[in-house]
């Protein structure tokens, strides 16, 4: 039973690490059937998945000496790893069949699939240690991924800025570690709710902030724009299943230590919805159609967030999963038109829709289904949370309903940009030159996501609701009221209308307005002018002490030293130098004096020897 | 109770014998088989030394009331007939086929005997008698190379040696008269109530006859000049094997005859021993000879030697201390020898780059030298340090200095030695004396083995 619980993250991180090694050992030659291999194993991956979540496998094993560690599937992990494998499964079928065959093919894929091994880690994980090595992994290879084309500086630069950015957040899941160690004497994640005394605000304060920075919650949004950069695949899985999806993932898990501190709870429920709210306006400002995805994908995973910190477990793991397929579908979509148009700017793509209809049909649903219209998926999933919100506050249901209603804005300004009709003002390939063709394997895996994200919303409304939260082991969470249900609805759609017909007429709002919003609230620059200047400067600063001060007293040492030498040279050994050049000349002239008696005629002999003898003799008789 | 039993004298016989059948083949052989003289040479030697061995394990006793049998005695005969084994080895290559072969074999062999007989004498008319049979047979072999520089050596050697045996005989004779008797046991008795003064003025004389045969000042003038005219390897002898007959007899005649007479001995001594070491050491800086410099060198190591006979009787460690320096001194002093015999040049300036033409040659000198100095772990480390503790022990701190000053500006002379052996260069291009280099090792590695093994050796005896 164990093996299955090893095997699942296994298959996807080996056969990547496999391909990753084999481009270095083999080289390109690896490139031609590394798409084949990696659906493969991503098939592999999900049928072990479904296994997984259908035999509920766990298995422990020491680590660190005696602290126990595990991976284990129970019904959150089995959720997720569903959606994992799935997304993962579709991203890698449409990248096999969009990926230009002089790309470095191995070592996509190879990255591809060990990024999706370590979120299946993440999330079977039982312990933080082990939630760590896969959290950690999963960073690296986002970087490794979104810098994939590594020539171009400004994609490096991209990379920096996320990893950068994830990185400094996952600090706190480290010192959340190091907490939980004090606090609960292990590492345990059903433990930590039950750390004593303020070990347990540590911890909590440690995971939000992990949490909150790798699912690009305020005031971390802004590195998912920058994480744009890489090619549309990973955009599709990092956006969905794994990395955003992470964070959201781990406040879904350790929901009891939120509810067990008081205030974070509190504090999750209101970054998810500011961070709901605000990026919305962000999404509903962009031109570009991957930035205005990214920017929803900051507010809709605003919405998990504000189901975790609201208590719905359930509900926010529906939003997380009809999420999954419906932001998957739009990226894939977007990725087509993007190789095959040459372009993602919202002005420029005019009749792609019309002109690629599978892709456009299915990118439809999933814009009506982001948009929150009723009966596709995101509007029973976000509504299971906003009743949840409303037990919670009426102010933070408000708030969650108006980004709901600007996550129907901006869905609609998607939907109307590629569902136009091409006219004089459109231009194409602004960005590279399109292939013109949206091949069969690229198109195969959208009808199925489309599918999930029609109906995925049934897994928050009766009669698979009951079930769902026994899943989730949240069996309380509130039902979404009918009257709510409708209400949202109604509303979703009448913005959908109401942006429609704005946007049909080319009604602009003042570019000074939006501005800010366009460029994701300035997040980036304020960050570099509230942490990495600062920081920059206090590392300034310590190395001119370092500089100045701790090593001109190494210097100073060494200079007082050399002039100590030099006066012991000068005032001492000056005199030294003569006493033993004095002991020497000295020895010398008793040397030649003792040679001396030495004449080499026997008569001198004879007489030095009785001289010296009577002298003996002298000595004996004085000396008595 | 007189014991009279000859076998007591068994290594003394089997080394006369080996010395009288030697003679007595060596008149008949011819001349290509003379080596078989010394074979019997040394068979008889070898022997000598296993029944010296055997004996030290009996209890000490008196023989014919003229020798003691103790450690003395036994570490005087194997050191004696060890080295002079030793010198039979480095002889062997330069006296193959020489007209006088078998002659020389005796002439050692006779001249070992008379030393041990020294050594082990406790009456003054055998000591007397042993004197002379190590000294005469010493003259010859001084000057046996028949040629002017070795005429000159004999010469010089005989008349130091008759002058000052002239003056042993009236230190003796004043003895005799003092203490009525000559057996250091009536000695000791006897002297008790004599005069302090004429006991002292009979010892002094005495002395001049051992310290002629220890080489050490006011008797050390024949040193250099026999060292620098013998031929080498009787100059190896001369100043390594009498010397240890004349240091046991010096001990003996210290804690055995004048035991409880003459107060101011030990103080006399001292600054005997202070002078030699001294005289001997500045006297080496500047020579270019490396046998007038080794000549030096022994006498500043009899200085040293002299050390533990000053504080006879005062301490327990004056014995060992004594013994052991004594073994070490032998082995090392030879080894050096053997050096110079296998280079076969006398100045400085031939051993320039002898470690580049035979690194194990140079190594052993080095060893040698070294080993003079008194650096870990050759042998005579070993016997400085016990020295040192004797003199400590026997409350002469002062000479412990003196003895340790000079041992640094040893180091001088030595230095002057090694270093051109390692520069670049070739002093010359002669062949080495293969015998030589291989008694060289032989001694360079007793050195080593008793100076690592020194604490075995030593509660041994």
């Amino acid at each position: 039973m164990s093996v299955l619980a090893w095997l699942l993250p296994a298959v996807p991180a080996g056969t990547g690490a496999g391909l990753l090694a084999g481009r270095f050992a083999i080289g390109r030659r690896l490139d031609r059937p590394a798409p084949a291999v990696a659906v493969a194993a991503a098939f592999g991956t999900l049928c072990l998945a479904v296994a997984a979540a259908l035999a509920r496998p766990s298995v422990r094993f020491p680590l660190f000496g005696r602290s126990p560690a595990g991976l284990a599937v129970d019904g959150l992990s089995a959720a997720l790893a569903v959606t994992v494998a799935a997304v993962s499964l579709a991203v890698l079928a449409f990248a096999a069949g969009e990926f230009a065959p002089d790309e470095s093919r191995a070592r996509f894929f190879g990255l591809m699939l060990v990024f999706t091994g370590a979120m299946l880690v993440t999330v079977t994980a039982t312990d933080l240690a082990v939630l760590l090595m896969g959290w950690e992994v999963m960073g690296a290879m986002s970087y490794a991924l979104i810098g994939f084309w590594w020539r171009d500086r400004e994609r490096v630069g991209s990379a920096d800025v996320s990893f950068l950015t994830t990185r400094a957040a996952d600090l706190g899941l480290y010192f959340a570690a190091g907490a939980a160690q004090a606090g609960t004497g292990s590492l345990a994640l059903d433990g930590l709710a039950g750390a004593r005394g303020h070990w347990r605000d540590l911890i909590a304060a440690g995971v939000v902030l992990a949490a909150l920075g790798k699912s690009a919650q305020l005031p971390f949004s802004f590195w998912l724009s920058r994480a744009m950069a890489g090619p549309n695949p990973v955009s599709a899985l990092l956006h969905s299943a794994t990395m955003v999806a992470a964070g959201a993932y781990l406040l879904l898990r350790l929901r009891p230590l939120l509810d067990a501190t008081g205030w974070a709870a509190a504090l999750v429920a209101w970054t998810g919805a500011l961070t709901a709210l605000l990026l919305g306006a962000v999404a509903l400002a962009q031109r570009d159609l991957k930035q205005l995805l990214a920017a929803s994908t900051c507010a809709q995973v605003g919405f998990i967030i504000l189901g975790a910190g609201a208590g719905t477990v359930a509900g926010g793991t529906a939003q997380l999963v009809a999420h999954a397929a419906v932001k998957c579908l739009l990226f894939l979509g977007a990725g087509a038109w993007l190789t095959a148009l040459g372009t993602k700017d919202l002005r420029e793509l005019h009749g792609a829709a019309r002109r690629y209809r599978l892709v456009g049909i299915t990118f439809a649903i999933g814009a009506l289904a982001l948009a929150g219209a009723p009966p596709l998926s995101l509007w029973a999933a976000k509504d299971a949370v906003l009743g949840a919100a409303l037990e919670d506050s009426p102010a933070l249901y408000a708030v969650g309903l108006a980004a709901g209603l600007l996550s129907a804005g901006y869905a609609a300004r998607a939907l109307v940009a590629v569902g136009r009709p091409v006219d004089a003002g459109t231009r194409q390939e602004t960005e590279r030159t399109g292939t013109r063709h949206v091949g069969l394997l690229a198109r195969a895996p959208l009808p199925v996501l489309a599918a999930g994200s029609a109906v995925l919303g049934v897994l928050a409304l009766p009669p698979l609701d009951g079930w769902w939260r026994r899943l989730a082991g949240d069996a309380e969470a509130p039902a979404p009221s009918a009257a709510g249900l409708a209400a949202s609805g109604a509303l979703a759609l009448l913005v959908l209308a109401a942006t429609w017909a704005l946007t049909r007429r080319g009604t602009r709002l003042r570019t000074a307005w939006t501005a800010p919003a366009r460029d994701w609230l300035h997040l980036q620059r304020l960050a570099g002018l509230l942490i990495a200047r600062p920081v920059l400067v206090l590392a300034t600063a310590l190395a001119r002490f370092d500089d100045r001060v701790i090593d001109g007293g190494v210097r100073a040492a060494a200079a007082s030293g050399r002039l100590a030498a030099a006066l012991a040279g000068r005032r001492v050994e000056f005199r030294v130098d003569g006493l033993v050049a004095l002991v020497g000349r000295c020895a010398r002239r008793l040397a030649d004096l003792a040679r001396r008696p030495q004449t080499g005629q026997v008569h001198t002999y004879y007489a030095q020897a009785a001289v010296l003898f009577a002298v003996l003799i002298l000595i004996a008789l004085l000396v008595r | 109770m007189t014991r009279e039993n000859p076998a007591d004298l068994l290594p003394e016989l089997l080394v006369l014998g080996a010395a009288v059948s030697g003679l007595l083949a060596g008149s008949f052989l011819p001349r290509t088989r003379q080596w078989i003289v010394a074979a019997l040479c040394v068979a008889g030697l070898a022997g000598g030394i296993a029944a010296a061995a055997l004996a030290s394990r009996r209890g000490d006793t008196t023989a014919f009331d003229a020798l003691v049998l103790d450690p003395v005695t036994h570490v005087t005969r194997i050191v004696v007939l060890s080295a002079t084994l030793l010198v039979i080895a480095l002889a062997a290559a330069p006296m193959r086929g020489h007209r006088r072969e078998s002659e020389f074999y005796v002439l050692l062999l006779l001249s070992a005997l008379g030393t041990v007989v020294l050594g082990a004498a406790s009456d003054l008319l055998v000591l007397v008698a042993a004197y002379l049979l190590a000294s005469i047979p010493g003259y010859a072999l001084a000057g046996f190379g028949r040629d002017a520089s070795g005429t000159e050596a004999a010469l010089k050697y005989y008349l130091m040696g008759a002058f000052l045996g002239i003056l042993m005989l009236a230190g003796v004779t004043l003895l005799y008269g003092l203490g009525r008797g000559t057996s250091y046991g009536t000695l000791r008795a006897g002297l008790g109530p004599a005069p302090d003064a004429a006991v002292m003025v009979g010892a002094v004389l005495l002395l001049a006859g051992l310290l002629f045969k220890a080489g050490a000042v006011p008797a050390h003038f024949w040193v250099p000049d026999v060292t620098e005219g013998a031929p080498p390897a009787v100059a190896a002898f001369v100043t390594t094997v009498p010397k240890i007959g004349a240091f046991a007899a010096l001990y003996r005649l210290a804690v055995e005859a004048l035991a409880g007479s003459a107060p101011g001995r030990p103080l006399l001594i001292a600054v005997i021993a202070a002078a030699t070491m001294t005289l001997g050491n500045l006297a080496a800086f500047a020579q270019t000879n490396v046998r007038r410099l080794l000549a030096y060198s022994t006498i500043s190591q009899a200085g040293y030697l002299l050390l533990p006979v000053a504080v006879a009787g005062r301490t327990d460690l004056a014995r060992p201390a004594l013994l052991f320096y004594l073994a070490a001194y032998a082995v090392t002093n030879i080894g050096a020898f053997a050096a110079v015999v296998a280079v076969g040049r006398d100045d400085l300036a031939a051993y320039t780059g002898l470690a580049r033409r035979s690194p194990a040659l140079a190594v052993s000198l080095v060893i040698c030298l070294l080993g003079l100095v008194g650096t870990p772990p050759t042998a005579v480390f070993v016997g400085k340090l016990l020295m040192f503790g004797a003199a400590l022990d026997g409350r002469y701190a002062w000479l412990a200095v003196v003895a340790a000053i000079n041992t640094v500006a040893s180091v001088f002379y030595y230095l002057r030695w090694i270093v051109p052996l390692f520069s670049q260069g070739t002093g010359t291009e002669a062949p080495l004396d293969r015998s030589a280099q291989w008694t060289a090792y032989l001694a360079t590695g007793a050195s080593l083995a008793l100076g690592i093994g020194g604490g075995v050796v030593l509660t041994f005896g």
